[in-house]
């Protein structure tokens, strides 16, 4: 992979992607699951990816948080290529700076809820900064399952887990993907709600996967991905402006 | 990075998943405690013998003694009574002791041989309360002069017998009387170790066991205040040639040693079994570390995706493993001491009498117990573990991407390593380089070896031979047998490595099958064509008969040839052999040797008949003579008289008066074996045979037939006791079964309940599982039979030809081998099939 461009400025951009192409396959069969994308995250902003089925926004994502590779093209969290780092400096990066929510199965089920949430710290050695975690906890308002395992916990006090388990190392950024995929329309507000807030009282930065408007709308931004390339993008959303949108993109 | 993190992982994850871990531990735990209880028992064994022998010579300082020229298993020369004289005239020594250990048979008033159960009927001399053997007196006085006798209290009490009483005894001199003047004890015990004891003072010993003026040894007690090193040094100045001076440790040792020998062998039996135990644990806990990490696999990346690297995930597998094997061993050296016991309370119940022996848990069996029980956990891990460690973290999300990464190139590694195990085994039993432990060391390794790469490269067929084995269950269970059939199909890798264990035990008992089949084939061959004896006496006490037995046999009129056969070791070219002495008149009408040049018939003094093999190797013919060394250190030359095929005689055979003439070790013979007159019918001569044998109790006589069928039923008894030690193992892959199975009804939940959401019944469910389980073990016994009888076979082959020169191969064996396949099959599934028919069919479908 061939980096040409010039690193990002840090400080504006919390992550970001230049030029990003994944393929899958070679000859006929190949596909494009990102054909040059480039796009930037700014700090302190909530970011919802949208885009139907197959479109690249789940590959675009696990390509910004270094979990997977690119083709060809270059992606980066504050002012660090992911490809110029070796496993051991992308594990690192993963533990200090990037905080995950999944759709699904996002907790150990053998580490109770306190444990999981200090998860990330605890594989570092370091205990965190235990007032923001304690914080954190109660502003999820988990205080009192403290000591339950992820199979004791509904769906929603599981994804709020998550959340807290995201936020506790104070990433640069967060990535979530479809974190209210499995959940009933009432908690999947309460996360959202809770994520936004995160964005707007602690100043942190959240990359979200979606495919609902009405989660979509609780985004800063909103980009559209069809086809593994950007195809459009608004700022400050509703549930409205966003089906507008995509009926006016015939999607 | 956090050692606490990893280590808390490991933690929560035995703790979370306790069935599997348990299962774990029982297969690691039954390994070790094998090992331990082999080595427990085989110490405190040794111990109990060590102390029994060293009480026994705690008053004999010194023992004067004719000298061996080489180690070997003739009987000691004895030593002239007279030397008593000039040992006690050395300064230091207090008391001088001839003793004698002969064969003496008490009979009852009914004129019937008082028989022990299971012990030799011995005869000694007795020096009386001054004796130095630890002889004590539990009533009555020491017997002395020729109308005296004492027995021990042990076969008084069973034979009613007591002080005053007069009995009849037979020695090697013939039948004598006497009055029981003491009943007597070893020690603090009322009995000789399970012998009959007759003890007569030493002058009457001396002549009614025919020992003339020489005794067995001169036992020696030094005066008070004497240094037994000086008086051992003054003793050697006095001794004719041919003669030394040991220190009473030193016999004890020396006794307790040939004991020990016994005891070793057996230990080290055991402990074989104990390793394949150790080694089928080890199959299966790696599978079961396999298949779970396949099961964690979203649990594995979701901690690579939070920050864990990929040596933490591989140290926490391993820290779990490393928690795992401590306890298990822990556990199991508990539960070896609790084998040991009950190895020493089966045996007994099976009649051999073992003391019971203090429990000795020496540091050498913990080392050993850690080495094999955390060793075969650490090692089975350590291929899952480096797997677990290349999941990638984006397979959280994407679980495909985390099973391509798990996959291995098997089948060539397999294939290498199963070529690799053939070709040492081979090679290690026919050229056996550097020697004996070149050939277990090349031999073992490579059937180890064999084992992993079978069991690895049997996955290709897998599918196939199940899809075979799996048909008629499908017809007979119609859908469940047909789930059941693809299921095991489905995953073939899984299928192999589960039925591994399986495989390994039954490859064992499958070998030891032809082994033993091939031995019995030959010997009944040998039995049929080169012995044309009808009666064989044989001695059931390991003293070996006293030749009156062969003269008394002799005598009856109702048969035309007996030998007995002697032995004395002689080293020939400075190697050691095993020399048979027998009457060769006789043995040509009795034994066939395949005869190839000279005579039998007339062997003369100091002529010898010899076997082709070594014949060739000394380049001897008819005629020739050669130069021998007998152990007592005599010397002489022998002339070949005749050279013979068969070695079931062995390949050195002397007349009995050669044997005289060089040894005056007392005679005794370990076997006899004798034919009919030819005018005279099976039923008169046994008839006779069954009188004339009647005062000899530990003397067994069979026909022809009957030893062919006794020797058939010790080589079946041997194949019992393989497969009952081979049982922890086989038990161990049973457990592996079940637990993969498990495992495997755990991991298609889904599946399970979409198929009871549409109609299939609890019933149907745990058919299906059961019969899935039975494929998976008929399909390990199968590949188990294949290398089993391949690997008996090349073993048969590697064996002298004497011992085994025909393969023979036991259907009878197999068809039993299958039949507990099918209820090892059953066994395993109780659980896993109870599990899915029990399952929940709503949450069942709502599991991810």
């Amino acid at each position: 992979m061939n980096v040409t461009t010039p690193p990002p400025v840090a400080g504006v951009a919390a992550a970001g992607a230049v030029d990003a192409a994944k393929y899958y396959g070679v000859g006929d069969a190949q596909v494009r699951a990102l054909d040059g994308v480039t796009i930037a995250f700014e700090t302190g902003k909530f970011t919802a990816i949208m885009g139907p089925s197959g479109s690249g926004k789940s590959t675009l994502l696990h390509c910004l948080a270094g979990l997977d590779t690119l083709t060809s093209g270059a992606t980066y969290i504050g002012d660090v290529y992911l490809a110029s780092l070796s496993d051991r400096e992308l594990t690192e990066l993963r533990r200090t700076d990037v905080g995950f929510v999944f759709q699904a199965f996002n907790l150990i089920p053998t580490l109770t809820a306190d444990e999981n949430i200090r998860l990330p710290l605890m594989l570092g050695g370091e205990t965190g900064d235990v007032a923001w975690i304690d914080h954190v906890i109660g502003a999820v308002g988990l205080a009192d399952r403290l000591k339950h395992r992820p199979s004791e916990l509904s769906g929603g006090q599981q994804q709020r887990v998550a959340v807290a388990r995201a936020l506790a190392s104070k990433p640069k950024i967060i990535f979530a993907d479809e974190p209210t995929g499995n959940l009933d329309s009432t908690t999947g507000t309460e996360i959202l709600t809770f994520m936004a807030e995160a964005v707007r009282e602690f100043g942190q930065t959240i990359v979200m996967v979606t495919h609902d408007p009405v989660a979509a709308a609780n985004a800063n931004r909103v980009v559209f991905v069809g086809d593994g390339k950007i195809v459009g993008e608004m700022a400050d959303p509703t549930p409205d402006s966003i089906l507008d949108h995509m009926k006016h993109y015939g999607d | 990075m956090s050692s606490h993190s990893t280590a808390l992982l490991a933690r929560k994850s035995i703790r979370a998943r306790l069935g599997r871990t348990i299962a774990i531990a029982i297969a690691v735990m039954a390994g070790v405690s094998f090992v331990v209880g082999s080595f427990v028992l085989a110490d405190s064994l040794r111990a109990v013998f060590d102390d029994l022998f060293a009480e026994l010579s705690e008053d004999v300082d010194l023992e004067v003694r004719t000298a061996q020229e080489f180690d070997g298993d003739s009987a000691r020369e004895p030593i002239e009574v007279a030397l008593a004289d000039e040992l006690r005239a050395v300064d230091g020594v207090a008391i001088v002791e001839p003793a004698l250990t002969r064969y003496a048979q008490l009979v009852d008033s009914d004129g019937d041989a008082v028989s022990p159960q299971g012990g030799p009927t011995l005869g000694v001399s007795w020096a009386g309360d001054d004796g130095l053997q630890g002889v004590t007196v539990k009533e009555g006085e020491p017997p002395q002069g020729p109308g005296e006798l004492a027995i021990d209290k042990a076969t008084a009490k069973r034979e009613s017998l007591a002080v005053g009483d007069t009995v009849t005894y037979l020695t090697d001199t013939g039948s004598h009387q006497g009055t029981i003047s003491a009943l007597i004890g070893l020690g603090s015990g009322d009995s000789f170790g399970g012998a009959a004891i007759v003890a007569l003072d030493v002058d009457t010993a001396l002549d009614r066991f025919g020992a003339g003026t020489k005794a067995d040894a001169l036992d020696i007690k030094i005066a008070d205040g004497a240094d037994v090193i000086a008086v051992q040094r003054a003793i050697e100045d006095v001794l004719p040639e041919r003669a030394e001076v040991i220190t009473g440790e030193q016999l004890a040792e020396e006794q307790a040693d040939e004991v020990n020998s016994f005891v070793d062998q057996f230990g080290i039996g055991l402990l074989v079994f104990a390793f394949i135990t150790a080694f089928v644990s080890a199959f299966i806990i790696n599978n079961v570390f396999q298949i779970t990490i396949g099961q964690r696999l979203r649990e594995l990346a979701l901690l690579r995706a939070v920050g864990a690297s990929g040596k933490q995930v591989r140290r926490m597998i391993t820290v779990e493993a490393l928690i795992l094997g401590i306890i298990a061993t822990l556990l199991g050296i508990g539960g070896g001491v609790l084998v040991a016991r009950l190895l020493v309370a089966g045996f007994n119940a099976a009649g051999a009498g073992f003391p019971s022996p203090d429990t000795i848990l020496a540091v050498r069996t913990i080392v050993m117990a850690a080495l094999v029980g955390i060793g075969i956990t650490m090692l089975s891990v350590v291929v899952p573990a480096r797997r677990a460690a290349r999941i990638p973290p984006v397979a959280a999300m994407r679980p495909e991407v985390g099973f391509t990464a798990l996959r291995t190139r098997r089948l060539v590694i397999g294939t290498v390593i199963t070529a690799l195990g053939a070709v040492l085994f081979v090679v290690g039993l026919f050229a056996r380089p550097g020697g004996t432990f070149g050939l277990i060391a090349s031999a073992g390794g490579g059937g180890l070896l064999l084992f992993i790469g079978v069991a690895s490269v049997s996955s290709t067929i897998a599918s196939p031979v199940t899809r075979a084995i799996g048909w008629p269950v499908e017809k007979a269970f119609k859908t469940p047998g047909a789930l059941a059939r693809q299921n095991v199909a489905r995953a073939p890798r899984r299928t192999s490595s589960s039925a591994a264990a399986l495989m390994i035990g039954v490859a064992l008992v499958s070998a030891a099958a032809v082994f033993a089949s091939s031995l019995r084939a030959t010997f009944v061959d040998t039995l049929e064509n080169a012995v044309t004896a009808d009666y064989i006496v044989t001695d059931e006490s390991f003293q070996g008969l006293s030749p009156i037995v062969a003269e008394t046999l002799a005598a009856v009129p109702e048969l035309q040839a007996v030998t007995p056969v002697r032995g004395i070791a002689a080293q020939v070219g400075g190697d050691t052999k095993a020399f048979g002495a027998i009457n060769a008149d006789a043995f040509e009408k009795l034994v066939n040797p395949d005869l190839r040049s000279g005579e039998i018939a007339g062997l003369g003094l100091n002529e010898a008949l010899i076997g082709v093999d070594p014949a060739a190797d000394l380049d001897l013919a008819v005629g020739d003579t050669f130069d021998v060394t007998y152990q007592n250190g005599v010397s002489g030359q022998l002339t070949v008289a005749g050279i013979y095929g068969d070695a079931t005689f062995g390949n050195w055979l002397i007349g009995l008066d050669t044997l005289e003439s060089v040894s005056e070790a007392p005679a005794r013979d370990f076997f006899i074996i004798g034919k009919l007159a030819d005018d005279v019918d099976a039923q008169r001569g046994d008839v006779a045979v069954e009188a004339a044998m009647e005062p000899f109790p530990q003397a067994n006589v069979q026909t022809n037939a009957e030893f062919r069928k006794s020797q058939e039923a010790q080589i079946n008894q041997l194949l019992i006791i393989i497969s009952m030690l081979l049982f922890f193992a086989i038990a161990i892959a049973v457990l592996g079964i079940s637990i993969t199975l498990a495992l495997g009804v755990f991991e298609r939940t889904r599946e399970i309940g979409l198929l009871r959401a549409v109609g299939m019944s609890r019933r149907q469910t745990r058919r299906s599982v059961r019969w899935e389980a039975v494929i998976v073990s008929l399909f390990g016994a199968v590949v188990g039979v294949v290398l089993g009888t391949f690997l008996g076979i090349v073993l048969s082959l590697a064996v002298p030809d004497d011992v085994i020169s025909e393969l023979a191969f036991s259907p009878i064996i197999v068809v039993l081998i299958l039949i507990g396949a099918v209820l090892a099959g059953l066994i395993a599934a109780v659980y896993p099939s109870l599990k899915a028919s029990n399952m929940d069919v709503l949450q069942a479908i709502a599991t991810e």
